[in-house]
């Protein structure tokens, strides 16, 4: 299973969501399969699915869904510290971890040698740590979005590849205003 | 604390809920108003970058953030200001302890200091620069603006300014 399979296999549970993800080939994969107005792509800031997620579920009640990478985590490693003491039980990271740099070229990331992020997730502080095949990740995502008391961490391990795709045809102020409009904030479209 | 106070009364005037920061002494006296504000959210972070992103995510929740900073964490979040805050047009609000101006006592914030103004010109972010108790009387409308324009804006706080906000 690659990065494509699984987004097609949690279509659905993030269609319920609101889902923060990742730049690159995940949006444009997500953006192929079944775009939707409640997916926040993002064009650049490479590292901060994570925090855009956190700081959205800090500040409404809808469950959020942020979608990252572990060559993204990787580079803003931070985050797993401030999830770890600050996230609320609206909050699920999901690390879509294949060991690889997609995007660029499938370079192979730490990830793939030594560094285990399960483990940083936990010596960072994050309770609820969950590392699992890609045919799981569904029902572990279902599991953290319906317990109202913990924010999760979803470590799911697969395999690297891409598929062929074009960039994301949408400017960043439709992504923004159609994304705020689902949650209730902007009126006037 | 006077100073520091009217600082935090006035970004409040300015409609700003949500509040980080990487702690700087210039901002210590902020942080324990703000810890005890049950009206806002507050947190520290650890990276300035990392809190350029949570502001993103709490502007989408419909809050108007703000993150807190010496003038040194411009230089970590240049690609997060630019790529995420300016792309997508969302107003935050920097404000930030401006070390390395006069009566700064470490001679190493000096050169961060002399290009603080330079980089956020480049960066097109609008700028104030508070360097008497009067500058503060600003910082409300200077708030209201970052919304009315969508962009992130930037508060200078000078050192001789806070240092003796005991």
């Amino acid at each position: 299973m690659n990065r494509f399979d699984l987004l097609n296999k949690i279509q659905n549970i993030l269609k319920d969501n609101l889902v923060i993800c990742n730049i690159g080939l995940p949006s444009q994969e997500l953006y192929k399969i079944n775009d939707q107005p409640n997916f926040f792509y993002m064009l650049g800031s490479m590292g901060l699915s994570s925090s855009i997620g956190l700081g959205l579920s800090l500040s409404q009640n809808k469950h959020v869904i942020s979608i990252d990478g572990d060559g993204s985590v990787l580079m803003n490693m931070n985050t797993l510290a401030t999830i770890g003491n600050r996230a609320p039980s609206n909050y699920t990271l999901l690390i879509i971890d294949n060991g690889s740099y997609g995007s660029t070229g499938d370079q192979r990331t730490f990830t793939d040698e030594n560094t285990s992020l399960k483990d940083v997730a936990l010596g960072a502080g994050c309770k609820k740590v969950i590392e699992c095949s890609g045919e799981e990740t569904l029902n572990q995502l279902s599991k953290a979005i319906e317990d109202k008391n913990n924010s999760y961490v979803i470590i799911s391990k697969i395999n690297s590849g891409n598929v062929k795709i074009d960039p994301i045809p949408l400017n960043p102020i439709t992504i923004r205003d159609r994304f705020r409009k689902f949650i209730g904030i902007v009126k006037y479209l | 604390m006077k100073i520091s106070k009217k600082i935090i009364d006035n970004l409040k005037k300015g409609g700003v809920d949500f509040y980080l920061s990487v702690p700087c002494k210039l901002l210590a006296n902020m942080i324990d108003i703000l810890e005890n504000d049950k009206d806002v959210y507050y947190s520290a972070v650890p990276r300035e970058e990392e809190g350029m992103g949570i502001c993103a995510g709490a502007y989408l929740g419909n809050k108007f953030p703000c993150i807190m900073m010496q003038n040194t964490g411009i230089g970590n979040s240049v690609n997060a200001i630019v790529s995420l805050l300016q792309l997508y047009q969302m107003p935050v609000v920097f404000l930030i302890s401006y070390r390395g101006t006069p009566g700064e006592p470490v001679g190493a914030q000096g050169g961060m200091a002399k290009i603080t103004q330079d980089i956020l010109q480049t960066l097109r972010i609008p700028m104030l620069h508070c360097s008497s108790e009067n500058d503060l009387e600003k910082i409300s409308t200077f708030s209201k603006h970052a919304k009315v324009v969508e962009s992130p804006v930037a508060i200078l706080c000078d050192f001789n300014l806070m240092k003796d906000d005991k």
